[in-house]
Order: structure tokens, then sequence, then C-alpha cells
């Protein structure tokens, strides 16, 4: 047998030595914990399906530079911080200046705080689950601090727009940590954008810790061009009483993979998780979640939809964990999936782990194409075929759409979607 | 609910009612396993030259071969060595030529078991190949059976007869380095049993063989192969009991069914191996491949098992569906219990065209056991107009136990349609109270629940079998409620 391949050491050479000690430090300690780490294959269970399309040249080891021209953010009322190849812009940001919320970037802490952040940094991800957003932790440049007061209130979204500059060849490791205190509430809004057509990579972590009753609203929006390689992993703890509501909205390429990991750890504390995948041509993509019902009284609910077009290839895989201890838990998943060609494959697992009794879960999967008889009904009634098709594929999809709270991302993806099926329909 | 309570603790203290050890002496072989035990096992089977170069390949397979570590079991590392690769009942002549000639004591055994083997069996309409450790010893209803063309026999014996057909289809569903265990049992497997039916052939009886595992550290490793030919139909039963051991005992078998054109096969399973006792201890380990090949068009296979016993079940019988309009079922009952564990659940592999597969699986946990369905539904780029619908639902007795599901969805046609849906739930408080407000005591109730969960799979099992199945869950399920 072949030794499985390791990760290249060129790979933990980081850059941006402006970040204060502590948490260079701690990217030193992650950095040599990677050494000879070895890379996912098509025997690694939770990489099954993806690992062909990951890439890892040594060309995309380099940081890519911090200079360049910024392109356009996402125009919407509310506030901004731009992050460039992962490390923040300051004169393309503003923060809001609300009473009990700090937002600071990680090279702007001091040693205390950033000593603080530093041992808190990766306390909720499942390091063995994310294998390749580990790399984060050891090459972060900069990063972003959100943290919110006990019943700080943001009224407005915040947009963390992280923009990836492809002119050169190299990667980024765009980092953010929110904590959520009391009753705090905010949304937030994570674009993840390039321009540039060199080959590189994104890597991105972002983590949340709610406190009690804390509610979070986390939009996240992955829509880079085809010379990007994406892994993306959020964590998220959650206290008593706490919400956590997800949307994501991802469109596919080379190799896209976001890893969603949610621990409901007092009672009543519960979370929304909704996604949206759309690929087409010979794109990939990859949604992992995992919810763990750790305490009793928590409910979790989730809905993924896949469109999967041309030779594309889409992968859910979600898996519900409740622990002994977590009676009176209530778990839902739906994955749905719509598979408009018949070059394009679909992989999709639904996981139930339960170790209590007194639960209700149940979780449904479907993979199939659009109803004739319901474009037969469209098409009766004067619709001609090809918007029959256009019309039934954006309302598979607009279910979750709508649910989005942020009036401009929901038009941004509607419009993005929309020019998806648009170019599936055309091919087809 | 004290009183409840001790009537369970009564019930769960039930012991295995199976659990005993005939004593005839048995020719074994020394534990261990080489290329030479191999050359020994063929030798007294008298077999062909192929069967041993076959034999060898597997085993030369199984050494490169890691032992799978992916299932949601745990369980100490199984010594392969120590493990003796052939027992044989001792024969007082070459072989029995009627029940007269069987060895007494072994037909007792099968009384204690209430095999129908002597006339009631004639009642029944069931053919018995029986297998005691590894040696076929009496078989039954040849006639009937031979008047209609059909055969039906061990293995050992098909090698010898029928080597063109033995040598056409053995490992053609099933290759020998298919997985570590098939490919141990592609290299030492003892006996087992050997159908075929003709072409047009329906079969006139429920075809029906017991094994029993007896001698101690003994490995069995049962090979059975079924072959319906173009416009068959054959119902095949299966049921298992063993005796009560304090060593893990390992049972690694294939089963091999291949489905020719218009060809139906309908293979039942009640499994009641030793489970081990309530701390766990002992139990057989079931790891077994079962895998069938609908190689024609409207080809039909269909599964329904009923598992109860042993410490560590590891078994997903499949549907590789190639033909033409060919359908797989899956009807499954794995019932946990104590310390028990199960990884179980099916393969439905779509390839032909309007090929479609049903697979209802209820998993039931009871005690500190830990039960899982795992499955793959996969429709290959051939598979146009290809269907599947999946139920797994999970009850939970008890709040130690658990249920876990991982089914494996994956599709390459767009006119493939899978629906797959799962939920998990405990005998409610509700269902209860109404059972016992009407006068019904709470074990008849859980026992009434559960066959009522389970009913959707019951309804697929031949009669004598559904009837021995409810038998079975009500004795391994009282007891378990609190």
């Amino acid at each position: 047998m072949k030794p499985a391949p390791t990760l290249s050491s060129a790979f933990l050479k980081p850059a941006g030595d402006f970040l204060p000690a502590p948490l260079l430090e701690l990217r030193q300690q992650r950095g040599a914990a990677l050494a000879d780490m070895p890379l996912p294959t098509r025997k690694t269970e939770n990489w099954k399906y993806s690992s062909r399309y990951l890439k890892l040249s040594d060309e995309l080891a380099t940081s890519l530079p911090t200079t360049g021209k910024h392109g356009t953010a996402l125009a919407a009322p509310g506030h901004h911080v731009v992050f460039r190849n992962g490390v923040m812009v300051p004169e393309a940001s503003d923060f809001p200046d609300t009473n009990g919320v700090t937002i600071k970037r990680f090279a702007d802490l001091t040693d205390d705080e950033a000593r603080e952040l530093a041992e808190r940094l990766d306390n909720t991800l499942d390091a063995n689950a994310v294998q390749l957003a580990r790399l984060n932790s050891a090459r972060f440049e900069d990063g972003l601090l959100i943290r919110l007061a006990p019943d700080a209130v943001l009224e407005h979204p915040l947009f963390i727009i992280s923009e990836t500059d492809a002119h050169v060849s190299g990667s980024a490791y765009p980092r953010i940590y929110v904590d959520a205190g009391r009753h705090s509430q905010a949304t937030l809004v994570e674009e993840y954008i390039a321009n540039g057509a060199e080959p590189v990579m994104v890597n991105a972590v972002s983590e949340f810790v709610l406190a009690e009753g804390a509610q979070i609203t986390s939009v996240r929006l992955s829509a880079e061009g085809e010379n990007v390689q994406h892994v993306g992993a959020t964590g998220v703890r959650q206290a008593a009483h706490s919400r956590f509501d997800s949307h994501c909205v991802g469109f596919g390429g080379p190799m896209r993979r976001h890893d969603l990991q949610v621990r409901l750890e007092e009672s009543g504390a519960n979370c929304r998780l909704n996604g949206v995948v759309v690929t087409q041509g010979r794109q990939h993509y990859d949604n992992h979640t995992v919810i763990e019902h750790v305490a009793p009284h928590c409910d979790s609910e989730e809905t993924y939809r896949n469109i999967a077009a041309g030779q594309s290839h889409a992968v859910f895989n979600g898996r519900i964990h409740i622990h002994q201890d977590a009676q009176k838990s209530n778990a839902n998943m739906s994955n749905k999936n719509l598979l408009l060609s018949t070059g394009a494959e679909i992989d999709t697992k639904p996981e139930l782990e339960i170790y209590a009794d007194d639960v209700k879960c149940a979780h449904g999967a479907t993979v199939g194409q659009l109803n004739e008889e319901s474009i037969f009904y469209l098409v009766s009634r004067g619709i001609d075929r090809r918007n029959a098709r256009t019309l039934l594929t954006m309302a598979f999809i607009n279910e979750l759409i709508e649910q989005i709270p942020v009036e401009a991302v929901r038009e941004t993806a509607q419009a993005r979607l929309n020019h998806f099926i648009d170019q599936t329909f055309e091919e087809a | 609910m004290a009183n409840t309570d001790k009537q369970v603790n009564e019930l769960i203290k039930r012991e295995y009612e199976h659990g005993f050890v005939t004593e005839i002496e048995a020719d074994t072989f020394e534990p261990g396993l080489n290329e030479d035990v191999i050359r020994r096992l063929s030798a007294i089977k008298n077999e062909p030259e192929f069967m041993l170069e076959w034999r060898l390949k597997a085993y030369r397979r199984w050494l490169e071969m890691d032992e799978p570590d992916w299932a949601h079991v745990d369980f100490p590392k199984v010594d392969y060595n120590a493990i003796s690769y052939y027992s044989a009942p001792k024969k007082k002549e070459d072989m029995p030529q009627s029940l007269d000639d069987v060895d007494p004591e072994l037909l007792k055994t099968y009384e204690k078991l209430g095999i129908p083997l002597h006339e009631r069996e004639r009642l029944a309409g069931v053919a018995v190949d029986a297998v005691f450790d590894s040696v076929s010893v009496a078989t039954t209803f040849k006639e009937p059976l031979e008047k209609a063309g059909v055969i039906f026999c061990p293995i050992s014996e098909a090698v010898q007869k029928y080597p063109e057909l033995v040598q056409k289809y053995l490992g053609s569903v099933v290759p020998a380095g298919d997985n570590y265990f098939a490919a141990l049992n592609s290299a030492v497997f003892s006996d087992g049993s050997f159908v075929y039916i003709p072409k047009g052939v329906r079969c006139p009886l429920e075809l029906s063989t017991y094994f029993r595992i007896n001698a101690a550290n003994t490995g069995q490793f049962e090979r059975t192969l079924i072959v319906a030919d173009d416009d068959s139909y054959v119902s095949y039963l299966e049921g298992c009991t063993a005796p009560m051991r304090d060593e893990n005992q390992l049972h690694a078998a294939v089963v091999e069914l291949v489905v020719l054109d218009n060809a139906q096969i309908k293979y039942s399973t009640v499994q009641n191996w030793y489970p081990g006792d309530e701390n766990g201890k002992g139990g057989i380990y079931n790891f077994v491949t079962k895998r069938a090949a609908c190689i024609g068009n409207n080809s039909k296979v269909s599964w329904t098992q009923v598992e109860t016993g042993s410490a560590i079940t590891w078994k997903y019988p499949s549907c590789v569906l190639r033909g033409d309009n060919s359908v797989g079922e899956f009807y499954s009952v794995a019932l946990t219990h104590n310390f028990q564990q199960a990884d179980t659940g099916t393969k439905m592999i779509h390839m032909g065209k309007n090929t479609s597969s049903t697979i209802i699986s209820k998993g039931i946990s009871a005690g500190r056991s830990s039960n899982a369905y795992r499955g793959l539904v996969k429709f290959g780029p051939t598979a146009e107009g290809a269907r599947n619908f999946t139920q797994c639902d999970s009850l939970l007795i008890g709040d130690r136990c658990a249920a876990h599901t991982f089914p494996y969805i994956e599709s390459k046609n767009k006119s493939a349609i899978v629906e797959h849906e799962a939920t998990t739930s405990k005998v409610s408080d509700e269902q209860m109270f109404l059972c016992r407000q009407r006068g019904i005591d709470p074990e008849q109730a859980v026992s009434m629940i559960v066959n009522g969960f389970c009913k959707e799979v019951f309804k697929e099992l031949p009669m004598e079998f559904a009837v021995e199945a409810g038998k079975l869950l009500e004795v391994s399920l009282e007891g378990s409620v609190g």
C-alpha cells in the first residue's frame, strides 16, 4: 500500500508577523502539530467524495501579498469590514459604534487581549473532523474579534467581506471570532469573493460562542470563482436558551468545502441551519454539518438543498449526535437534492447517532429531478418548457432563500441563483 | 413502577434457552491458519483441484488485507490463529444414508431446538439441510425436489457432483477478495448449502437450513450459493441458534444469490446466535457477507431478516440490480439487548434501467446495546428511471442504549429518484397508559407495541418464521421496560 500523502512543509510557513506575540506563539504551536499531517484521501471517511478535488500544490502555500486594489463589496445598508487575503483593510471598513459592541482586528489586540483570545481559539471545532481547517490556525495573518457585551444589540447587519486577490498563486486564511454575551443580538454576514484568475486557496475559519440567551444570525455567502479552492469551517457553541440561525449559500467551484459544527451545550439552546448549494459545469461543493445535542431540552432544525447540473458534484453529510443525557431533544434534518443532468453526481448521508431514549429525531433525504407533472401543469397554462423548468428550480431553493433576514443578501443571492439557473438551462 | 421493575429484572435474567452443548466426538483441526490447513481441509473434502487453487488464492488475498474498523462496533481483536478451521461430527459410516444413520445425539440437539426433522416436517412442508458445525448430516425431502429438478445439497457435495455449476457461480457475486471476512471465508469455508433451480421451475417446497455452532473454539464459515435460472422461483429460509459459550466465537459466512431472467429469490433469516450474557460476556461475532446479483431482466430478490442474537452483528445483505426492471427488497428487524452491538443494513446498487428497491429497516435497542443502520443506495449513470424508497425507524427502550443511522445515498442519474426517511422514538407513555388502562400488563403491552412496530417486516416472512420471529422478539424483549 502507498503511504498516504502528507501536508507539504511549504504550507507551514506563515506570513503576517505583525500579530501580537501570544497569537504568533499559538500559530507556531498549531503549525508544529500539523507537521506530516496526512492529507485526506478517498479512504478518509469525511472526505470520501471530495478528496479527489483537493489539489494542494506547493504554489498554493505562499501567502498572498496584502497589497492591491479592492474590488466591489456588497453594497448594502449596515456596517462593513473588508478583509483582503485574510488581512483587514482599515480604509475600506467602518465599525459600528454601538454601545457594548467591540470590534477589533487581531493585529490591534493588546497582549492581554491576545492572550485571552489565544486560549479560546479553536475551542468550538472538533479538530479531528476538520483536518484542513486546522491549517488556518497555523497560518492566519489577521482576523476579526467581535465581542458583544451582555444585552448589547447590533441593530444593522455587519458585513464581513473576505476578498481574495488571485493575481498570483497562493493562499489566504481569513478568521473570525464572535463572543456573544448574555442576551446580546447581532446579524453577521460573511461574504467570500475573489478577483483575478490564478489558482488560489481560501481557508476560512469562523467561531461563534453564544452565552445564555444570545441570538446570532449568521449568513454565509460563498461565491468565489473557478480558480479558487475554498475550505471553510464554522464552529458554534451555545449556552442556555441561545439561538443560532445560520443561512449558507454556496456556489460551486473546483473544490468547495464547508464544515459547520454546532454544539448545544445547555438546556433550551436551539439552532436552525439552512443551506443552499448550486453546482454546474465541472464544479464541486461539499457541506458537512454536525449538530451535537449535549444537554437536554435543545432543538435543532436543519434544511439543506442542493442542485447539481452539468458534470458537477454536490455532497451533503449531516450528522445529528444526541448525547446520553440529552433527553427531550428535538432534531429534524431534511436534505433535498435536484439532479439536473445525468453527468452530475449527488452524494448525501444524513446520519443520526442517538444515545438517549426520550428524543424526537427524524431525517429525510431525497434525490430526484423536476417533477414532469409539475412541468406539464405549467406548460399547459402557456408557460414554455424552459421557463417552467426555471420556475420550478427556483421554487426548489427559494423557500430557503426567502428565510434569509437581510434583504440585500437575499436579493444578491436570488440574482446570482437566477443567473445560475439561466445558464444551466441554456446548456441543456 | 416498582412491581414492573421486578418483573423486568426477572425477565432480563432469563437465561438463553438454547444454551446447551451436545457431547459428541468431533474431528477438529488444531487451532491455526496457514496454507497447510487449507490443503488439509480441501483434501478431507476431496475437492477438485480448482477449489484448492481458489481457496489458496483467497487466503493469499486475505493475508494482504487489513481488518476493517469502520463499523460502529467495539470488540477486542480476533486472533485468527486461535481458531480451529475444521470440525466435523464423527461419522460411524462414510455418510449417513437416512435419518436412522444420524447420530442420535445430533437429532436430540435438533429436537431441543424444535427443528422439524422427522415426520412433522412433512406437514410443515419444509426440507431441511441441517448443518451441524461444518458437515451436513441429513437432508430430507430430496425426492419431491429431485422430481422438480431442483438441486438442494451441501455445497461440498455440489463441488463433487456439479463442479461446472459451482465453478461458474461460486465467487461470481462475492469475489474472494471482496472484503476481509469474505476472503477468510473463501479460504476456509467448511460447508453450506447449494441450491440450483432450473429454468421455469417453481420450487415446490420452502427450502430451509439450520446452522448451529457446536464445538468450542470453532469458527463457523458457511458458504451458501443459490442460483435461480430463468423464470424460476425459490423461497429459502435460514435460522440460527447456538449453544451458550463464554468465549466469543466467530461466524463469517458468505451467501451468494444469482438471479437470472424473470427469476425470483426470497431469502428469509431468523438469526438467534448466542448474544452473550447480561454483562456482555461471550456471544457470537456474526460477520456476514450476503449479496444477490440480479443479472437477468425482471428478476427479483427479497431479503427479510430478523436479527435478535449475536454479541456483534455486522451484516449488509445487498442487491446488485444489473438487469433491467429488476427489483430488490430488504426488510429487517434488528433487536439488541444488554451489551449487544449491531451494525446492519443493506446496499442497493442500481445499474439497470427501471430498477427499483425498497428498504424497510426497524431497529430496536434495549439495555446498553447499540444498534446501527448502515445502508447504501447507489444509482449508476445507466440506471434510467430507477427508484428507491428507504425507511428506517428506531425504537429505543431504556436510556442507556443507542440507535444510529448512517445512510449513504449516491446518485449519478438524473431520472433516478430516491427517498429516504428515518425516525427515532421510544415506546411512549401514552401508548403504555392506553394498554395498561385496558388491563394489559406492561410486558404484553411492550410486546404488542414492538410487534406493531415490526409488523411491516413480519408480514414479509413465511408463516412458520413469522411465528418464530414473534416469539423470539417476545423472549428477547419482555423485561426491557421500566
